[in-house]
């Protein structure tokens, strides 16, 4: 069995970065955590929303594909270890699954890059701010179980960005 | 000596390999994520979409260049004060402007584009162009060709860079220059060009 090995699929093709043929960029806190700002200003909860849109559609789209492209990965744990490796290497943080199937689940994680691009910039905030990684976990459910994108409704019952111990992602059907 | 491009990209790479237990990436001084750019691309074009329905495209571009300016600004005085740059880059240095073709590189690492210093006027004058921009690539493939130009993040980052450089102490000089795009691949020109001159405003919106 070929071992998902992320060292091998970061790599560039010329100027280009691509992770498992597919084109990436690197981008710092300040970027990441400007747009999200941005979008929270100027759109309020349709910000949110597109924030949320974004994620959901870059992590399906790239799991898509690696699911289909490591075949030999099938049963869930280790598709959900897959997407741990991923979400950690790409320096987006850690995640825990804690249970997880077709109807949704629950998750926490203990640390994350726009937690700590957040504090860094702007301190506490007074409401749950990982829209990111709602719409990234999003994608991923949705690759995972073979579902459209916009099936499943990631929710963060507790956030680090508001001093709680960990964020904690309830996901359900809408 | 002249900044050896690959020698930044290479140190970029490996340094991207590495990340802490919490999985966070540290390098040149800032927090590093490593993302598809399906993600920055939509932000960034269905952004300025609901803007525009809402009467305010002018606006959405204007915020997105900023949001983008105030990025580099911040994110390339990390780098060229980090402990890498130290080590990497500034061995390379001759003179200040040495420092922009180092952020440059820096930019390429990143993924962003085959940027390259077309012209470079002291305290004047910056003109950056790319071939193949992340933003108008991504642009095109999902929306067609459009009549402007579409590269909000380097646009904004171009300005950043003479900012740096020309704009005075850091952290006053933010929006000394800005930047257009004068030409854009997502426009149907050949390719993208930034040219970034002084500002009389200091501000972008």
């Amino acid at each position: 069995m070929k071992p998902f090995n992320w060292q091998e699929e970061l790599d560039r093709d010329g100027h280009r970065l691509v992770f498992s043929g597919q084109t990436f960029a690197m981008h710092c806190h300040h970027y990441n955590i400007n747009l999200q700002k941005m979008l929270e200003e100027a759109l309020g909860e349709a910000g949110v929303a597109l924030l949320y849109d974004a994620a959901e559609k870059a992590s399906f789209h790239n799991f898509e594909y690696l699911f289909a492209r490591y075949d030999q990965i099938k049963t869930l744990k280790s598709k959900l270890e897959m997407v741990a490796i991923m979400y950690q290497n790409c320096g987006l943080g850690i995640l825990h699954f804690r249970q997880i199937g077709p109807d949704g689940g629950i998750l926490s994680s203990p640390a994350s890059h726009h937690v700590t691009g957040w504090l860094a910039k702007h301190g506490r905030r007074e409401t749950a701010g990982c829209h990111f990684s709602r719409g990234w976990i999003g994608g991923v459910m949705s690759a995972l179980f073979g579902k459209p994108t916009g099936y499943y409704d990631v929710r963060e019952s507790s956030c680090k960005m508001k001093r709680d111990r960990e964020c904690v992602f309830e996901i359900g059907v809408r | 000596m002249a900044i050896d491009g690959n020698k930044i990209i290479h140190a970029v790479m490996e340094g991207s390999r590495i990340r802490e237990a919490k999985g966070i990436i540290p390098l040149f001084g800032v927090y590093l994520s490593i993302l598809s750019t399906i993600y920055y691309n939509r932000i960034n074009f269905e952004f300025e979409k609901r803007m525009c329905d809402l009467g305010q495209e002018e606006k959405a571009r204007a915020l997105l260049v900023a949001a983008a300016q105030e990025c580099g600004y911040a994110t390339f005085q990390g780098i060229r004060n980090s402990w890498e740059w130290d080590e990497i880059v500034v061995p390379m240095l001759e003179s200040r402007e040495d420092q922009i073709h180092g952020f440059t590189a820096v930019a390429v690492a990143f993924g962003w584009g085959d940027l390259h210093v077309v012209e470079l006027v002291p305290e004047e004058k910056l003109v950056i162009r790319v071939n193949d921009s992340y933003e108008a690539r991504g642009y095109i493939r999902e929306y067609g060709y459009s009549t402007a130009g579409k590269c909000y993040m380097l646009r904004g980052v171009t300005g950043a860079f003479m900012d740096l450089i020309y704009g005075g102490e850091y952290p006053d000089g933010c929006f000394s220059f800005l930047a257009e795009e004068r030409r854009c691949r997502a426009k149907e020109d050949g390719y993208c060009e930034f040219i970034a001159r002084k500002s009389p405003h200091k501000s972008i919106l």
